[in-house]
Order: structure tokens, then sequence, then C-alpha cells
């Protein structure tokens, strides 16, 4: 299991219930690949992992966390 | 237009290629598939463009990675145990086994230089090596 978590789901729920959809957008990849991190199926790189933190206008290592 | 309607635009093109190739077979013409496919790779690509959304990511080239890995593998190691199983059986009277198995152990072996090659080229890429 990867040792990389995430706080995506709230992230989106403090950003006004923000759709997959439309973080997949910000963040330029598929809903799939949102729906696969948020159940921590899937490790993004570094640039789609900024990219996510940018959309949400925070740091990396409020969205990602490695334990 | 969106994903699902682009998803269901490919299955679509695929049925009608799967048809147009089977008919082909059956007709026993077999330049028809040739430019069936071809004109299906075409318009694909044209639909695909109007796609708005993201269609591919760094997701689906990972899994496309993995997947290309494991058929590589399964493929190598199968087509070496057919090839050598049947050159060995068909040695003596040089029968359309040998021949078959000899070309199952020279596809094999153009597979791996294909793939060392692809290895050399990837590894001086990512090595930071000019």
């Amino acid at each position: 299991m990867p040792r990389i978590s995430n706080q995506i789901r709230r992230l989106r729920f403090d950003h006004g219930e923000m759709t997959q959809e439309e973080l997949a957008q910000r963040a330029g990849c598929t809903r799939q690949t949102i729906i696969a991190l948020e159940q921590g199926k899937y490790v993004p790189s570094i640039e789609l992992a900024f990219k996510i933190a940018q959309a949400f206008g925070v740091s990396l290592e409020e969205v990602f966390q490695y334990e | 237009m969106n994903f699902k309607q682009f998803t269901a635009i490919r299955i679509f093109i695929l049925i009608i290629m799967v048809g147009l190739i089977s008919w082909a077979i059956v007709s026993g013409n077999a330049w028809i598939p040739i430019p069936v496919i071809i004109a299906a790779l075409v318009i694909q690509l044209f639909v695909r463009r109007r796609v708005k959304e993201v269609v591919v990511d760094e997701r689906v080239y990972s899994i496309a990675e993995k997947a290309s890995l494991v058929a590589f593998r399964i493929f190598g190691i199968a087509a070496a145990v057919i090839g050598a199983t049947l050159v060995a059986l068909g040695w003596q009277s040089a029968s359309d086994l040998y021949k078959i198995g000899l070309t199952l152990a020279y596809a094999v072996c153009g597979l791996l230089v294909i793939y060392y090659i692809a290895y050399i080229y990837y590894n001086r890429k990512y090595s930071g090596k000019k």
C-alpha cells in the first residue's frame, strides 16, 4: 500500500464541495485519477501533486503527507 | 464533446471495425482491413481533438506501461518456451513445427532487441549524460 496519504476529499469539502470533475479540470487530469487518489489507490507524480495543491491554493504538504 | 460521448463513439467505431474486418476475413479479401484500420485511427484522432476534457493523463500512461511490461514478459516467456519445444520436436524432420518454432524464436529475439534498444535510449535520456 502507498505510504503517501492525502487530504483531497477534505480540501474539496473546504472549497465549497468542489466536484471531482472541477478539480480534475483545474489539475489537468481525469476524474478517474482524482477518484483513485482519494481512495489511496494511486500516488501522483510530483508535477500532478503540485498542480493539485495549486488548484486548492495551498502548499504541497497540506495536501500530501508521507507516513 | 465530453468523455462519455467520446467513449460511446470509440465503441461504435470499434464495432464497425470488427464487423468489417470479420466480413473481410470471411469473404477472403485481405486488403480491406488495412484501409478500415487506418480510417478508424484517423476518425478516432479527429474525434479526440474535439473532446474538451482531459482524456489521457499520467495514470493512464502508468497503467499502459505496467500492462505493456506484463504483456512483454508473458509473450516473451510463452513464445520462447513454445518455440524451443517446437524446434526440439521438429528438429530432425524439418517439418512445419520446426519452422513455426523457429519463427517464434526469432520473434522473441526481435522483441528482446527492440526492448534493449528502447532501454538504452531511455536510460541515456534520463541519465543526465550528454
